[in-house]
């Protein structure tokens, strides 16, 4: 039988060794009954034994060796030997899945001992396809597969954070490090600028969420991308389908494998900041007065910390260092800080660490099987106070049982569970906010007398005080139950399945005030308004049911036909509560029948869809040369009008295999080569229950009428201007080949995707609506892409033992422009950020704005300039050198934005674009003597970003002259002797709102963040076979693994305050949780922040 | 193959299922509109309009602020910076309006209601109006297609009259007269609000001559005083349960409403943990723009005999400590005085201005609570007041000294029942009949009307720091007020550390000396020109006067453009034919 030490080295490498697996199996168990049938019928036979190995020596279990021209055969045992009874002149096949056959002529020898070549070409490599498998050499649509070996090694919070970048064109955009952090998965590009819409995720066969998924129970992910392969699905198949399949039993064999590492992790990037607090009020008090044209003097730096001139002559005597004390009391008998303290040692541990368990169990004969797993998760916040530490469990129990020889029956029940401590600061927004506008150098974090300083209470105070937070816990239970029945000599298949999936989460909110101590003696809270305990609690019951038959037959040796045609049913009940209730008896409390005050908030909400579909597929080969398939689904949903509800989304695909021709002879160089076409177009059902309905949401007022809080309703959203569906159609072009002899594989495909009728907001309307705009199925877009994935592989004897190696690149690219939009005026929408309204040919992710000419030089230069009047750079509107100038594209003497419209912008232009452009990976691989190593490297070939108005990461004092100053802006900032600076005359609140002249999008300052990171970067060794033996393991192995080791942008010759995997948007539950008052406009990069990590990990298998 | 597979799977798709959910955490309209509760329901959403916490208002003619108004800059505020075009508020309003048409309501109930949604609506219109002048008239929820969306404005003209209407529908039609806990909106609410929009309309036609509006005037200002006289008969008084030392500022430092006096308050509750940070607006040099009454305002304030303070000879040179005796009690409970306690511990502390607060010398106290714990926590609960009753008085006495038919008798229940509570004891039964010099020279010159000129006396100091004074000067057309220099107090000496608080400590001292030998617990406050820096101080002592003056080069300019702001830019592009305001 088959066994697991192809857990070794080489079979790592290769992709779907599961489904190889399986297929093995499978071709075991029909030979052995045939072998079994005819055994008795050899007649003056000799003895032949063996043994059969792979290139590296390893023996192979479970490989076949038949006696040509005979069914006469058998399999190698454990060790990788066989004994067989032949004729004396007997040749023999020898075979094994994803190895190159061979003949071998037995004459007058009664041992062989045989070698056999990997097959590079894996031509045989099943690919799992929606609702079955296919081989790869039959496929004709646009789908990519990854084995396990994309997560081995790797101990990573959760599923999605792990295959980021490694697909081609499957984009997972982080918002930023959370262990608990998840994203949807973007298959080629922006899917709809209406609805949206993401990747349908499948987990075996049934829609399910990757970040509550055990990463070690994976065994491939398909990636169906375009619509013919995704057709089946539907209406949620319209944006590409993730389809992930968990490891099956290995039949008639058990094991127990164990893996563990322990894991380091630490921000890439922490933001490093002037800490001279002297030099910072310096600035401070030039960037404050600047803006007031020099005429004004600060009385206080923000909330936290009056300023006056007696203070700070103090400071510049207290450089760091200077031993004298931090903290005095002031003339009105208030605490008066000089310390020059770094906030950010503060904020964050220097490391913290993590550990993963795994254990799974196997086993199983021919009648029956299972599979066992459990893994645990922990992982220590990167804080440190109020640490946020994380952890999951999960456990997955999977068997199935022959009951009849047509007749199988299967299970598979999943539960998991993840806690996340998400510490909260209830002052001013979040902890990076408060850090930035209100811990000033200048404060220490705790008084003489232990208590926080104010500073310390808007921002790491808060979290050492450590009340305030969110836990949350999630918890899935799966269960998928599932038959298959064959007859007709298996030529005719019928499967069903019913899967129960109950997610259910319960996240508890506590706000409470923070204590500090402006005085002496005196406390004082922050966030007061907040003192509450809130529970919400969120389950859903969704049922999925399907129930297809297929049937595959050959006819006349050259027909291949296969038929399928199902039936699927889901639905999903989703009831949610939240309460919130103020008034904590004490501060310690954990529950909501602790509180006693009488603002209570109750809130439910209740949502059911269903959907029903039916679908076929049909495919036809004519001597593997020809290949045609064609998809379809009639689907509906309860999510549209009723005279909506139905969409039939029909496909076809066809691949012409031109190495089969009789005529192609260059297989020497070229072979396999196929090429590829499909078109097919699918609806998107992707939008929220009930939007077709007016009606009113009922809620608990915020104030007082009557000494109550009342409930209320107000006007319903405006409905929308008719509801069908939008259609998404897609033309694919595919080409496939090897080249020497297969080591190099070549597979590309070109793409066209038309996103019709997408619900979108309709023109921008005049504020006298009242509204926001209602949607409409107005918009068209299309979107061209091409994604190619070229792959070499090859081995050679190094110092005598086979060395082999891997590259694996790919390289994805795709734009989208819009066709149709509602929109006759082509106007831009906001000029002053980097907004804009779609328009009909526009590119998507386009930033309009204008180009930075330099800085004016002169007042002269500034009098013979265009006006530029309708920006600022101080209060007054008075221009001096040193500050901004645009340019004058238009020659009219004035910067503006004319009409705002397209045809007409004024000195507005497009100076970038927001789509990562060119996304691309390298995999390399290497295998000696054991040792592996490998490296995964991702990146973005193009990509533009808007710092925005209220980044005070990057823009520093120019946003708020308060904010604390980025060190990388020492030395860069104008003067009239450093006049080629990057930034402009010290000025603060520029970088602030609206027309402002650094609020303003233009050129100067837009970042190319391209980049490039080391995702992972892996060595291990594999303890040789007879040592492992000697302690009865089967198989184990050492190894180190590294996390986000490296990275580098362009961005980063400007700023290292943020990593540029996180620059995109602000901490979401902080924001949800507690209203961050403070932030309100622009883009802001305050959030967590994204981890490196290394770690140790060994895996034995018993 | 298509007709085949579409008739199996529609016969099996509809067997199977029924595809239709409704959701039920929603209702429809039916429910909404078909019952009292469901109308109730509806309209407490309107009150979400009001503010939810104490506002501070910045633009005055006698409030300073430690920060440049922009909009008084020259070239400081565009037409890009605008803001406050939004209509939200209306949409939801009309939506109401035209939906409240049920049968199955009686007509009263339905009535009581729409009166309430005019309300808001006439409240939404008059401060969009008060800021754009001319409006589009919208009443009903538009359409994406509705035409009004892309037409120009109506005239300002045709907005207060439709603000009229809604208003007096509002008056016949809402049942409730009185409300005890003042946080609903009653047929008194809305009248009070007529006599404001009435008045303000009035005299906004007699005195913005350059509109040609001044023949109708007299019409509004008719009507300012029949609304007011409503809620005159509505069983109001002016609350003086406390003497006179403590009445008025009671009204602002209550949790629930002084109900007699105030018709509508935004209430707060600190054990339903609805609560607002007043106090620390009022005491945080780091939070706000701490607003501080000029002296010359101050100087406005009658002595306690009804006669002007600034009648006194050398009332210029008086300190801080002798101009606040024998005054009208309503300083004392506006600003910090001598004598003034706050609670610290439980224990009533003497309590001095923070100079780092009080930029002219004054410090706010009417809106702050007492107590010292709730400075700088956000967990006040006093109520914000909208409407009380000294407005409507006062309203009543404007428009009738506009209309020149105010009475000793009208005097006497009005300004005379104000300054009877604020202790004033000479001068309340007979109307004036000599023009203040100072009121006249300093504010008003325009004006030679004396009873005119006491009411508006009476109405800045009855209603100082609520918001009215920016709504006066753009219905005075007295614009140029606000670009008056910021004085302060009164300083005889520096050097000189002084007991403001009159416990027996020195408190402050006042120097142009850069670095002053300091007496241990004096505040010294730096009121020379230039700082170490070299930049421009702040504060500053002005020689002439010997008094403070704050942001002295700050020069803040006036044009007739800034009574009513420009449309922003953003939304003049995507309507143009709304026009731009003019000078804009």
């Amino acid at each position: 039988m088959k066994k697991t030490d192809l857990n070794g080295t080489e079979i790592e490498k290769v992709p779907a060794k599961h489904f190889l697996l399986m297929m093995k199996m499978l071709f075991f168990l029909l030979i052995t009954t045939t072998l079994f049938s005819v055994a008795h019928a050899a007649q003056q036979k000799k003895t032949l034994s063996g043994t059969i190995a792979d290139s590296s020596g390893e023996p192979l279990v479970g490989a076949s060796i038949v006696e040509k021209g005979t069914t006469n055969g058998t399999l190698t045992n454990l060790n990788g030997m066989f004994s067989l009874q032949v004729e004396e002149n007997a040749v023999i096949q020898v075979s094994y899945i994803g190895y190159l056959a061979q003949e071998i002529n037995t004459a007058g020898r009664t041992s062989v001992n045989i070698t056999l070549q990997e097959d590079t070409r894996s031509l045989e490599e099943v690919v799992v396809v929606g609702y079955g498998t296919q081989k790869k050499a039959n496929l004709t649509g646009a789908v990519d597969q990854v084995g396990d070996d994309v997560f081995n090694g790797r101990p990573m919070p959760n599923v999605t954070q792990g295959l980021q970048g490694v697909i081609p064109n499957l984009a997972i955009s982080l918002a930023d490090g959370k262990p608990s952090r998840s994203a949807s998965y973007q298959i080629r590009g922006t899917t709809s600028i209406g609805q949206g819409g993401s990747a349908l995720v499948m987990i075996d066969g049934v829609e399910g969420d990757p970040a509550m998924l055990n990463p070690n129970d994976i065994a491939s992910i398909s990636i169906l991308k375009d619509a013919s392969s995704a057709a089946i699905y539907g209406a949620r198949g319209a944006f590409g389908v993730v389809l992930i399949t968990t490891k099956n039993p290995e039949k008639g064999h058990t094991s127990v494998t164990y893996s563990g590492s322990v894991v380091m992790k630490s921000p890439t990037q922490v933001p490093d900041m002037v800490t001279d607090a002297n030099l910072y009020a310096t600035m401070f008090v030039e960037a404050y007065s600047s803006y007031y044209d020099y005429a004004r003097t600060p009385s206080t730096f923000h909330k936290a910390v009056p300023y006056n001139a007696d203070w700070h002559k103090e400071m510049a005597n207290r450089p760091p260092g200077s031993g004298k004390p931090e903290v005095e009391i002031g003339p009105n008998g208030n605490y008066q800080y000089f310390a020059n303290n770094n906030w950010y040692d503060m904020l964050y541990k220097d490391r913290s660490f993590g550990n993963e368990h795994n254990i799974a169990i196997q086993g199983g004969t021919d009648r029956a099987d299972f599979i066992l797993s459990a893994r645990y998760y922990t992982q220590d916040g990167v804080f440190r106070y109020n640490s946020d530490d994380y952890s999951m469990m999960n456990l997955r129990a999977k068997g199935s049982a022959q009951i009849f020889d047509w007749l199988k029956v299967e299970n598979n029940v999943a539960i998991t569970q993840s806690n996340y401590f998400n510490p909260l600061t209830v002052a001013d927004g979040n902890v990076w906010y408060g850090l930035e506008s209100e811990a000033e150098p200048m404060s220490p974090m705790f008084n003489p007398d232990g208590t926080l300083t104010m500073a310390a209470a808007y921002s790491v105070g808060d979290m050492w005080y450590g009340k305030s937070g969110i836990n949350s816990k999630k918890m899935l239970v799966h269960n998928t139950t599932s038959f298959t029945a064959s007859f007709w000599d298996d030529a005719f298949r019928l499967r069903g399945d019913i899967s129960f999936r109950n997610p259910y989460n319960r996240e508890t909110t506590k706000r409470v005030p923070v204590p500090y101590s402006p005085a002496p003696g005196v406390t004082a809270y922050l966030g007061s308004s907040t003192n509450d305990f809130g529970e919400a609690n969120t389950s859903t019951n969704y049922m999925a049911t399907n129930i297809y038959g297929e049937y595959e037959n050959t006819f006349a040796g050259a027909h291949y036909f296969k038929g399928m045609l199902g039936f699927n049913y889901e639905q999903s009940i989703i009831n949610s509560i939240f309460t919130r209730r103020n008034g904590l008896i004490f501060v310690d409390v954990n529950n909501i029948n602790l509180t006693n005050g009488s603002g209570i908030t109750i809130n439910a909400s209740h949502e059911k869809w269903r959907i029903a579909g039916g679908f076929f597929r049909f495919n036809y080969g004519f001597k593997d040369r020809y290949l045609l398939e064609v998809n379809g689904r009639l689907d509906g949903s309860t999510k549209f009008p009723v005279d909506q509800q139905w969409g039939f989304f029909p496909s076809i695909s066809a691949g012409w295999r031109l190495s089969e021709e009789p005529f192609w002879n260059l297989d020497n160089i070229f072979s396999d080569v196929k090429l590829r076409a499909s078109y097919g177009s699918l609806g998107v059902g992707n939008i929220a229950s009930y939007t077709f309905q007016e009606l009113f949401t009922i809620s608990t007022m915020n104030r007082l009428i009557q000494e109550t809080r009342n409930q209320k309703t107000s006007v319903p959203p405006v409905l929308p201007d008719g509801l069908t569906w939008e259609t998404s159609t897609t033309a694919n072009l595919g080409l496939d080949f090897g080249v020497l002899d297969g080591r190099l594989r070549f597979t590309g495909d070109i793409y066209t995707r038309k996103t019709n009728d997408m619900f979108a907001v309709g023109i921008d309307l005049p504020a006298t609506f009242g509204a926001t705009p209602p949607k409409g199925n107005y918009a068209d877009m299309k979107t061209n892409g091409w994604e190619i994935t070229l792959s070499w592989r090859d081995d050679y004897k190094l110092a005598n033992k086979p060395f082999s190696y891997d590259v694996r690149v790919t390289l994805a690219d795709y734009t989208s422009k819009i066709v149709k939009y509602t929109n006759p005026e082509m106007e831009l929408g906001g000029y002053w950020d980097a907004r804009v309204n779609y328009y009909e040919g526009m590119t998507l992710g386009e930033i309009w704005g204008y180009e930075t000419e330099g800085f004016f030089t002169s007042d002269e230069d500034v009098a013979n300039h265009a006006s530029q009047k309708l920006y600022y750079a101080s209060n007054s509107g008075k221009w001096l050198p040193g500050d901004i100038k645009f340019k004058d594209l238009n020659n009219d003497e004035v910067i503006d934005y004319g009409t705002n419209k397209v045809n007409d912008s004024g000195d507005r232009k497009i100076i970038g674009n927001t789509t990562p452009r060119y996304t691309y990976s390298f995999n390399l691989g290497a295998n000696w003597n054991n040792i592996f190593i490998s490296a995964f490297l991702q990146g973005v070939g193009k990509q533009d970003w808007w710092p925005g108005t209220d980044n005070a990461l990057f823009w520093g004092q120019y946003n708020r002259p308060y904010n604390n100053i980025p060190k990388s802006m020492l030395g860069n900032i104008w003067s009239e002797d450093n006049p080629d600076a990057y930034f402009p005359r010290y000025r603060g609140y520029v970088a602030l709102q609206s027309s402002r002249e650094l609020a303003v999008t233009q050129t100067r300052y837009l970042q190319n963040v391209a980049y490039i990171r080391l995702k992972n970067l892996q060595v291990g060794y594999n303890l040789p076979k007879n040592l492992v033996s000697s302690v009865r393991m089967q198989n184990a192995r050492i190894y180190m693994s590294a996390e986000n080791l490296w990275g580098w942008s362009p961005l980063y010759k400007i700023t290292k305050n943020f990593d540029f995997g996180s620059i995109y948007g602000t901490d979401i539950e902080q924001a949800n949780a507690v209203s961050s008052s403070g932030i309100a406009n622009g883009s802001q990069v305050y959030n967590y922040p994204i981890m490196k990590s290394i770690s140790f990990g060994v895996s034995v298998t018993f | 193959m298509k007709k085949l597979i579409y008739a199996v799977f529609i016969i099996t798709g509809i067997v199977a299922c029924e595809m239709i959910e409704l959701p039920e955490s929603k209702v429809s309209r039916e429910p909404i509109f078909n019952s009292d509760n469901g109308l109730k329901l509806y309209t407490n959403s309107f009150y979400e309009t009001f503010p939810d916490a104490p506002a501070l208002y910045t633009n005055s003619y006698y409030i300073a602020v430690n920060s440049v108004i922009k909009y008084f800059t020259e070239n400081g505020f565009s037409a890009e910076e605008s803001s406050g075009w939004n209509w939200g508020t209306l949409r939801n309003i009309n939506y109401f309006i035209v939906n409240n048409n049920d049968e199955s309501v009686p007509l009263d109930v339905r009535n009581n209601y729409q009166g309430i949604a005019r309300f808001f609506r006439a409240y939404f219109y008059f401060g969009m109006m008060q800021r754009f002048g001319d409006l589009p008239w919208i009443d009903h929820p538009l359409d994406v297609k509705d035409e009004l969306l892309y037409s120009g404005r109506d005239s300002r003209t045709l907005i207060a009259e439709k603000i009229k209407e809604d208003l007096d529908f509002a008056i016949a039609n809402i049942k409730e007269k009185k409300d005890n806990t003042s946080s609903t909106i009653t047929s008194s609410v809305a009248a009070a609000f007529k006599s404001r929009v009435c008045l303000w309309e009035g005299t906004f036609r007699k005195y913005q001559t350059s509109y040609g509006l001044q023949s109708s005037a007299s019409q509004w200002l008719q009507e300012a005083v029949t609304a007011a006289e409503y809620v005159m008969n509505s069983g109001y008084s002016i609350y003086t349960g406390d003497g006179p030392e403590l009445s008025y500022r009671k009204l602002f430092i209550s949790s629930k409403p002084v109900s007699n006096e105030v018709l509508y308050a935004v209430t707060f509750s600190t054990e339903q943990g609805i609560v607002h940070s007043g106090n620390r607006r009022y005491t945080s040099v780091t939070y706000g723009s701490s607003p501080a009454p000029t002296r010359s305002f101050v100087n406005t304030y009658l002595t306690l005999d009804g006669t002007p303070f600034t009648e006194i000879d050398g009332y210029e040179t008086k300190s801080f400590t002798e101009e606040c005796q024998n005054r009208d009690y309503r300083l004392s409970q506006t600003v910090r005085t001598p004598g003034f306690t706050r609670i610290s511990g439980g224990q009533k502390v003497r309590t001095a201005p923070n100079y780092a607060y009080a930029i002219t010398g004054y410090h706010i106290s009417k809106f702050t609570l007492d107590d010292v714990q709730f400075d700088n926590v956000d967990v006040c609960d006093n109520n914000a007041i909208l409407f009380r009753y000294a407005e409507v008085l006062l309203n009543y006495a404007e428009a009738k000294a506009e209309l020149g038919t105010l009475t000793d008798a009208d005097w006497s229940k009005t300004i005379g029942v104000l300054r009877a509570r604020a202790g004033i004891t000479g001068g309340l039964n007979t109307k004036p009949t000599v023009a203040d010099p100072y009121l006249q020279e300093r504010f008003f010159p325009e004006i030679t009307n004396p009873e005119i000129l006491e009411i508006r006396r009476e109405r800045a100091i009855e209603l100082s720091f609520e918001g009215f004074s920016w709504p006066d000067i753009c219905r005075w057309k007295v614009g140029e007020l606000v670009t008056e220099l910021w004085d302060g107090i009164y300083i005889p000496e520096l050097d000189v550390p002084y007991d403001m608080d009159s416990d027996g400590k020195l408190d402050v001292c006042f120097t142009k000396n850069l670095n002053p030998v300091k007496v241990p617990g004096v505040f010294y406050l730096y009121v020379g020109e230039k700082l170490a820096s070299g930049a421009t101080n702040n504060v500053q002592l002005d020689d002439a006067t010997q008094s403070l003056v704050f942001m002295k080069d700050q020069i803040r300019t006036w044009h007739d453009k800034l009574y009513f702001y420009p449309v922003p830019a953003n939304d003049l592009v995507k309507n143009p034919t709304l026009g731009q305001n003019p000078g804009w």
